[in-house]
């Protein structure tokens, strides 16, 4: 960004190189947007500032599964209509909003906030499973869901952590996995559709 | 340069894959005839994505590629190998990683190399139908060093050339291969092997991966040869691979009930 760094007044170029930092944002895009922050009200501009404070500010990890909230524990922990003997693993918070919007778990979640990535050199210590091990010797928890991605990283993290956790007596589950619905069954790969046969269903 | 056409066929082995954007990614290939090479998959992230499944690192694709500016854009992926044996099991899945990667940090990109190509998907197959881990990783590593030009010398001494007796034995990387009693004070660092440790690198040479794959090695004996091949491994990358740090970790987890086949190299009784 040195052609901006000359012509440009230091608190533009700023605002410019701070865009830029964000993931998928370019540096035209990071001009276009700096621009229009300067042309909106001021008011506008500020709530956009505050909103990113609060969010740092604001915003913790839930002690118990992990979960970005507001409130330690979340509200999903709070809430007593929720069967805490069994706790859904993923990978990222987003994850849970997915499962929350299908609407048929009713269970507790934990969130491991990354995936084992042996090549990019992501260990089980740099997740947070240490806390999941707390949660299964505090005896309630009897079945745990791993509800990673079903890629070579997903996999590794579920087999991992049922290797972690099936000797300490707790039923460790897989998401199924199969076709997703309004697939072709003519372009799915080999191991969804072995998969898929694997956990047919009488209809 | 004479003209390249637009698209182009290869099969490969996918080595990894790194995320770009909301829904691409950029996956490193290995291939017969194109060497290693990047390339992108559009929109591979959405679920319905038609090459989702056959781009997953560790497969064996058939792939259509269209020349782009920078990066080359796949168009078509069809799975010939998924080795679903080895995505089943933790420490075949670790060790295949582990393979992945030295074939990744031990080439450039564009540079033909069947010999390498034949050398992983041996290793994935011999992972896939039940050989021990352990003796599929060391087979690989001392095969790809000699692709690469760093062919360890394992029957003579490779400082003076002289014969090697059948004692504990140098095996030093800056050397290149084994050294004898007399040179090792000069041969710098390295391991002290044994002698069924030595025999069992030169049958690792001589023979196919299926073959080494039914050597029977004790905890011992695998360890040893694990040590040494990896300070080996470590000296010529000029670094530590990554997923090695991976297999310790593995290795030291309790149980394994999802393993194929009885350990033969980690036999859990012990020599």
């Amino acid at each position: 960004m040195a052609d901006v760094a000359g012509s440009t007044p230091e608190p533009i170029a700023r605002l410019i190189e701070e865009f830029h930092r964000l993931p998928g944002i370019g540096p035209k895009s990071a001009q276009r947007l700096a621009y229009h922050i300067l042309r909106v009200p001021e008011r506008e501009a500020l709530a956009l500032a505050e909103a990113i404070g609060d969010v740092k500010r604001r915003i913790v990890l839930c002690s118990t599964c992990l979960n970005i909230t507001e409130a330690d524990p979340c509200l999903l922990c709070q809430d007593p209509r929720r069967d805490r003997t069994m706790v859904c693993v993923v990978e990222q918070p987003l994850d849970i909003l997915a499962i929350e919007r299908a609407g048929s778990y009713r269970g507790a979640y934990h969130v491991l906030h990354g995936l084992l990535n042996p090549m990019d050199g992501i260990g089980p210590e740099d997740l947070h499973l240490r806390e999941l091990v707390e949660r299964v010797r505090g005896g309630e928890v009897v079945e745990i869901i791993m509800a990673t991605n079903p890629s070579l990283e997903g996999e590794a993290t579920a087999m991992y952590v049922q290797r972690l956790l099936g000797p300490a007596g707790v039923r460790v589950t897989r998401l199924a996995r199969g076709l997703p619905s309004g697939a072709d069954l003519e372009y799915a790969d080999d191991v969804t559709l072995a998969r898929a046969l694997e956990g047919r269903q009488e209809i | 340069m004479a003209e390249r056409p637009r698209v182009y066929k290869t099969e490969g082995i996918i080595l990894r894959r790194r995320n770009l954007g909301e829904a691409d990614s950029i996956f490193t290939v290995l291939s017969a005839h194109e060497g290693k090479f990047d390339a992108i998959a559009k929109g591979v992230r959405k679920t319905r994505s038609r090459m989702r499944g056959h781009l997953e690192p560790l497969t064996r694709s058939r792939l259509l590629l269209a020349r782009g500016r920078s990066l080359d854009v796949f168009t078509q992926a069809e799975t010939v190998a998924p080795y679903r044996a080895i995505r089943d099991d933790l420490e075949r899945s670790a060790t295949a990683i582990y393979c992945a990667e030295l074939a990744d940090r031990f080439t450039i990109e564009h540079a033909e190399n069947p010999g390498l190509y034949e050398l992983l998907l041996a290793a994935l197959e011999a992972l896939d139908g039940g050989s021990p881990p352990g003796a599929v990783a060391r087979y690989f590593e001392l095969h790809l060093l000699s692709l690469m030009g760093y062919e360890l010398q394992l029957d003579a001494c490779a400082a003076c050339r002289g014969r090697l007796e059948p004692v504990e034995t140098l095996l030093s990387a800056n050397a290149g291969g084994l050294v004898c009693e007399r040179c090792r004070a000069k041969a710098g660092a390295g391991r002290l092997l044994g002698v069924r440790a030595m025999k069992v690198l030169r049958y690792a040479r001589n023979v196919d991966i299926g073959a080494f794959g039914e050597v029977r090695l004790d905890q011992a004996l695998a360890k040893e040869l694990e040590g040494a091949m990896a300070e080996v491994i470590s000296h010529f990358l000029e670094r530590e691979p990554r997923a090695r740090r991976f297999l310790e970790i593995v290795a030291a987890l309790p149980g394994r009930e999802n393993a194929l086949a009885p350990g033969i190299v980690e036999s859990e009784q012990g020599p």
